[in-house]
């Protein structure tokens, strides 16, 4: 039972992150989400990348798991199937997701496994000081590139629709409320969740300062756009000149765990313990 | 020891390994003990496969070289194998497709040839055909009557063929004993059961031979006992999907073989520093890289000891038989709740993938075993200490879902409350706490020991692990000055019962299935203890007995 009405959100551990960080927006989103969807620190784990935005694991007051970099998806997803009555939430950033882990990007999503992806986008890798990741444009110069990137930049959103997600959606981390309307929409959506979030870096990103965003992004639901066409989503993520923001595609279709003949009327945690009979196994051996 | 070798060698393709295993399975029901063992090439079509059975009249447990009778279904059928049989041997072939003067000739043709073979070789070995049928009713049922009924009439045709033309050359009886308590069963059925057994709920696997049959089997089971099974998108997927799985709370396990576990490393070490219960069932095939896919090594010992950056404690295990691999299964899922770590069972594609006979395993187990935390006192609002410092080295865990556990589980150096860290002593106190487990886990009441078969003193010591145990326990008896120590566990090294062996014995050779002698070295790293002489194969097929009888030999005066 909660202690109050009011559920701690955050540990003692004051944040590393640097002066202007787009986490402390998205940190703010995350936060004011959980307390929407009444969500208590125990009913929710967050599985946390490698990198400054998994960093929050140690801020963030819930079941938390700070994984590898990269593989913050294969764990969300044995989680969600051990316990499918878990909200499960993974924090990665643009290396972690499309980059060292974008096999389980691809393998995660067409199985519609229900969880979110919350993906701080910053197009650098900042925690190891600002080398391309592999949303940077093509021709910025960082450290490991300093004649400038050769390659072009993934498309995350794309990505994520070709390949079978249900809840496709851009924020921005300066824009609190909204994100947290976009969040809120990935959290009670049933199936696979992807919220890429563009994050200002003020240290390593000073080409794309709070400012740029907000010139050059507008919001979907502005516009007549309807998230519920693949082909319409695809194109949409492919404009460069202003970056839309919210819901780009979403579709209902049974989750992975839904489909599991075991998992059909318990979670597979609830069905662990006690005896176990072989009898008809062992039978099945002469 | 009265026991008829029966092979079956063919085309990939041709239904080798089925017609193997149903002939092992007419044998197992007409009381005899069979040792199976096969051969294959990584390929679907064309290469040489063979499967042979062993039938005894009482449990030989390991494959023998000289046939009795050979069914070749083309030239290499009888060509490869020369060195395995004798003027005593009865060669089967088509010998007007394959002209050949060692064989007798049984016109084996068409789809069903391996079928007419099976029906020959009943009669041959005394078996019943209503036997054969039976089996038959059973492996073709699923793919109709008409299938069933055209495979009854082959193994009919076949069978009259042999008793018309070759009565004179019919085995004599092999005398039949009471197998109805015993199973035929591969070495990745019975770890699988004995994982099941032990409580193991979430199994995921990417194929890879020799544990690729293991993934099947538990998919296969996955409704029967409630499991979930993932084939997931890689290794790396397979193993950071189970520590999930696992720190949500359900016991989890993974397989794969040595070129999948290179990939699984890190998730091994996010396991050790984690504290994240984990299975990894390792199956070895010669190596490295993609090496010799689909042929038996012991190659990977000292890699499962020590694989990934710096240092942790872990459990590895090495079972010798279908036994060991059913108690390797069902402990280890134990082992790895009870003390948070990752548990390492090492088979290899002979224990893996060939089949034998055993004593039925016991049907019920209990499967409980929790390490959680009592939490219900505490308010949802003081984070979890996940890694409170104790003298076992355990600390008490809880699960999502459970209020007034509020943790974090970390990859990252921790405190106590599992938030990262770089104070020195936070970072020494959890290295220390971690390798208390040490002490904890070899006070272990059903820890796996190292053991002694064979005369209490002898002039030659043989020390292995794994799967050589069979072969050696099967040279054995015709070694009578000989015993041997088999390590069913090698990890914590055993050290105390190890020396507690040795004391009293002559001479000492080590048998291995690899070119270094890996655990000679282990031995001598862990104990000081030196074993200059050493059996080593490491050409993809198993040790046989008959090697372990001409080397032991050399050293018996």
């Amino acid at each position: 039972m909660p202690d109050n009405l009011l559920n701690k959100r955050t540990t003692g551990v004051n944040p590393t992150w640097c002066p202007g960080c787009g986490n402390f927006g998205i940190l703010g989103a995350i936060k004011a989400s959980f307390d929407q969807l009444k969500i208590e620190p125990q009913q929710a784990v967050v599985v946390y990348d490698i990198g400054c935005s998994g960093n929050m694991a140690d801020f963030v007051y819930s079941y938390g798991f700070h994984s590898l970099h990269g593989r913050a998806l294969p764990v969300g997803a044995g989680i969600k199937l051990s316990n499918h009555s878990l909200k499960v939430l993974n924090i990665i950033g643009d290396g972690g997701c499309f980059g060292e882990g974008v096999g389980h990007l691809v393998g995660i999503a067409k199985g519609n496994h229900d969880m979110t992806v919350l993906t701080h986008n910053n197009f650098l890798y900042s925690l190891t000081t600002g080398q391309k990741s592999p949303t940077t444009p093509k021709g910025v110069k960082t450290p490991s590139t300093p004649e400038g990137s050769l390659d072009e930049p993934v498309n995350p959103l794309g990505l994520a629709i070709i390949n079978q997600a249900t809840f496709v959606a851009r924020g921005f981390a300066g824009d609190i409320p909204h994100l947290t309307q976009l969040l809120t929409a990935a959290l009670s959506h049933r199936g696979f969740a992807l919220l890429d979030v563009l994050q200002p870096c003020p240290t390593y990103n000073q080409d794309r300062p709070y400012n740029w965003y907000r010139e050059h992004i507008y919001k979907l639901e502005e516009t007549d756009y309807q998230p519920t066409d693949r082909l319409k989503a695809i194109a949409k993520t492919m404009e460069e000149e202003k970056l839309p923001i919210g819901i780009f595609f979403k579709e209902s279709k049974p989750t992975y765990h839904q489909q599991i003949n075991s998992l059909k009327t318990a979670t597979l945690i609830s069905q662990s313990n006690g005896t176990v009979d072989l009898t008809s196994a062992l039978s099945q051996l002469r | 020891m009265a026991a008829l070798n029966w092979k079956i060698a063919g085309a990939a393709g041709e239904g080798i390994k089925i017609a193997g295993l149903i002939m092992s399975k007419v044998a197992l029901r007409s009381g005899y003990f069979v040792n199976g063992y096969t051969e294959y090439p990584s390929l679907i079509r064309g290469g040489h496969n063979t499967y042979q059975a062993l039938i005894a009249e009482t449990n030989l447990t390991a494959p023998q070289i000289k046939l009795d009778l050979l069914i070749a279904l083309n030239s290499d059928g009888v060509n490869l194998h020369l060195n395995e049989i004798d003027d005593h041997t009865r060669v089967l072939a088509n010998t007007e497709l394959y002209p050949n003067q060692r064989a007798l000739n049984l016109p084996m043709s068409g789809m069903m040839k391996n079928t007419f073979a099976l029906g020959a070789s009943c009669f041959f070995l005394n078996l019943e055909l209503t036997s054969l049928n039976e089996i038959l009713k059973e492996s073709f049922g699923r793919k109709g009557e008409a299938v069933v009924t055209e495979n009854l009439a082959t193994a009919k045709l076949g069978f009259d063929f042999a008793a018309k033309n070759y009565a004179d050359k019919k085995f004599p009886k092999l005398i039949p004993a009471n197998t109805k308590k015993q199973i035929f069963l591969s070495g990745n059925e019975a770890l699988g059961l004995g994982s099941i057994a032990g409580g193991m709920k979430f199994y995921s696997a990417y194929p890879m031979t020799p544990t690729s049959a293991l993934l099947s089997y538990m998919a296969k089971k996955e409704a029967e006992f409630k499991l979930v099974v993932r084939h997931a998108e890689d290794e790396i997927g397979v193993i950071n999907m189970a520590l999930g799985a696992s720190f949500a709370g359900v016991k989890a396990m993974v397989g794969t073989s040595g070129g999948g576990f290179s990939l699984m490393v890190e998730g091994l070490g996010l396991a050790g520093v984690s504290e994240t219960p984990i299975v990894i069932n390792l199956g070895m095939r010669p190596g490295p890289a993609t090496g010799m896919p689909t042929w038996t090594g012991q190659g990977d010992l000292l890699f499962a000891i020590n694989a990934s950056q710096d240092e942790f404690p872990r459990i590895v295990l090495t079972p010798g038989d279908l036994n060991e691999a059913f108690s390797a299964g069902r402990l280890s899922q134990i082992w790895a709740q009870k003390y948070q770590l990752p548990v390492i069972i090492i088979t290899d594609k002979h224990l893996a993938e060939d089949y034998a006979t055993t004593q039925i395993f016991n049907s019920t187990w209990q499967a409980s075993v929790e390490t959680l935390a009592d939490t219900s006192h505490r308010a949802n609002n003081d984070p979890f200490e996940r890694y409170a410092d104790s003298d076992s080295g355990i600390s008490l865990r809880t699960l999502p879902g459970q209020p007034g556990g509020v943790q974090l589980t970390n990859s990252y150096e921790h405190n106590r409350f599992g938030y990262a860290t770089e104070a020195a002593a936070e970072r020494k106190t959890q290295v220390d706490k971690r390798f208390k487990k040490v002490k904890t886990v070899m006070a272990d009441p059903d820890r796996l020991k190292p053991a002694l078969y064979g005369p209490k003193e002898a002039e030659l010591t043989l020390v292995s692990w794994g799967s050589n145990k069979t072969t050696i326990l099967q040279a054995l008896p015709e070694l009578p000055e000989v015993n041997f120590i088999h390590f069913p566990w090698v990890w914590p090294f055993p050290q105390k019962e190890f020396g507690e062996l040795i004391k009293g014995q002559n001479r000492f050779a080590t048998v291995e299935g690899n070119s270094q002698g890996q655990l000679n070295r282990l031995i001598r790293q862990e104990t000081g203890f030196a074993i200059k002489d050493q059996l080593l194969k490491y050409d993809g097929r198993p040790i046989n007995p008959e090697e372990v009888t001409a080397y032991a030999r050399q050293f018996i005066k």
